[in-house]
């Protein structure tokens, strides 16, 4: 056990230089996944049938096929046709686009089980529905869509460890390298899978605390 | 001198029902009519079908004489306050903020003015104290109360009721009914669709009964209750006062 602690304090220090990857992997593509999956929620609730038809494709394709695929295809394959991207950028295009569709779905639903009335109260005052949207609708469906962003927060927190496939010196990426210069691949994925653990773990703490934080006194919802 | 609010053979269908076959009113500055008919003959269709939420198929609405338009829809809507069957307060907001809400964001009020005015309509509904409440912690005429105050921080030219006590238990009704009086008696032009006689009785200017889509006949509530040109006001009247007997009937 001792040795196993030896070993760890040893390789730590390299492991975690790649914790603000990571970490950055994550905020970027989670950030880019909540604005454009706005959009794209937006889109499919009262969008006219051509934005309608778009978002749904989109979303429809990043949920259909896999993460790995997609991240392939944008660092590989979008240089056959002039675009090339650095592997951070890459991936963190990857995450998000695919995060996107499912923040989406996710918001779509949240919008939807705002009951009716409030955005027609928004609209009697004479707000815009973009205004209803963004001070009455968004603010009551935010607060629904806590846990299952949670749970979408999680996932992609523990995918941004597919970015080690194209080259992204995250945390996962290192742990390997340590692994290849040791032989100890035992010791060195037991090491990563407790650090994603703890990351895991406090982001579910957190939000979770967010959720309390500014549940509506009076008003029981369960979580 | 054009009417405050004048509606011009309103038309509304849904699917092959049509709700609406040409409704016209007026309104003049300070009046209150209150519109009863039976179920399902289009007077909730009618209320939202002059501020647009259900937008007609034909006919005009025009307040102060500028007509209605998708165009000027929103800056329109802000001069028509509509108080609604079920409340609809904002849940996420306490009481201060559903009245505040529309001066800020809308008509860009500074928020010290917008809290003051918003204060100012808690407290004339009887609410200032319960302005940290949650509408979720509020009762049914206290929500009530709050969502007229609401519709009177935007101070709209005119506004419209549609069956704002229904959705109450009728010990609730009368808190709700006494506040829209003391508006009817400051002056404010409504328009209420509702089957409450304490209200119209001593409130309304006008009562408007409608069925079938139509207005059948309007006048002063004294003529039409104790003396209606048409059956069919006369028997519907009839049920509703009966009803109002066997209830507590002390809303009045």
């Amino acid at each position: 056990m001792s040795e196993f602690v030896d070993f760890a304090l040893e390789h730590l220090p390299y492991i975690l230089e790649g914790l603000p990857i990571t970490l950055g992997l994550w905020v970027i593509a989670m950030a880019i996944g909540f604005c454009f999956g706005l959009v794209l929620a937006w889109a499919r609730i009262y969008g006219g049938r051509l934005a309608y038809g778009a978002a749904t494709v989109y979303v429809e394709v990043f949920r259909g096929t896999p993460m790995l695929v997609q991240m392939l295809f944008i660092y590989l394959g979008l240089p056959e046709i002039g675009i090339v991207l650095d592997p951070f950028t890459a991936a963190v295009v990857a995450i998000g686009l695919n995060t996107s569709a499912y923040q989406a779905e996710y918001f779509r639903g949240a919008i939807r089980s705002i009951p009716r009335g409030q955005m027609a109260a928004a609209r009697a005052m004479g707000m815009s529905d973009l205004e209803g949207l963004r001070y009455i609708v968004l603010p009551q469906a935010l607060r629904r869509v806590i846990p299952q962003w949670s749970n979408e927060a999680i996932l992609e927190l523990k995918f941004t460890s597919i970015a080690f496939a194209i080259g992204v010196s995250e945390i996962t990426a290192r742990a390997e390298t340590v692994g290849f210069t040791t032989f100890r691949f035992f010791e060195v994925f037991m090491i990563v899978a407790i650090i994603y653990f703890v990351l895991t773990g406090t982001v579910a703490q957190l939000l979770h605390w967010l959720e309390i934080r500014t549940r509506i006194p009076g008003l029981s919802q369960t979580g | 001198m054009t009417s405050l609010l004048e509606v011009r053979d309103l038309h509304k269908r849904y699917g092959e029902t049509e709700v609406l076959k040409g409704v016209s009113l007026a309104l003049e500055r300070g009046q209150s009519k209150v519109v009863m008919g039976p179920s399902g003959t289009g007077k909730s269709t009618l209320l939202r079908c002059i501020n647009h939420l259900n937008p007609p198929d034909a006919g005009t609405v025009l307040l102060d004489g500028e007509e209605l338009t998708a165009r000027n829809l929103n800056a329109m809507r802000q001069q028509i306050g509509f108080v609604f069957q079920d409340f609809n307060l904002f849940t996420h907001l306490r009481a201060l903020d559903n009245v505040r809400i529309g001066p800020m964001k809308i008509l860009g009020t500074d928020r010290k003015e917008a809290t003051e005015l918003a204060m100012t309509e808690l407290d004339r509904v009887g609410l200032a104290d319960k302005a940290d409440s949650y509408p979720a912690e509020l009762s049914g005429g206290q929500q009530q109360r709050v969502s007229i105050a609401r519709a009177l921080a935007m101070q709209p030219k005119v506004i419209l009721f549609d069956e704002p006590t229904s959705a109450l238990d009728p010990e609730l009704t009368g808190e709700v009914v006494s506040v829209m009086k003391q508006l009817a008696s400051d002056g404010m032009t409504m328009l209420v669709v509702s089957h409450e006689l304490g209200f119209a009785r001593s409130a309304a200017d006008e009562i408007v009964f409608m069925d079938g889509g139509h207005i059948i006949e309007q006048g002063p509530p004294d003529r039409l209750f104790t003396a209606p040109e048409h059956e069919r006001t006369r028997s519907f009247l009839q049920v509703i006062a009966a009803h109002d007997h066997e209830g507590d009937g002390g809303t009045a």
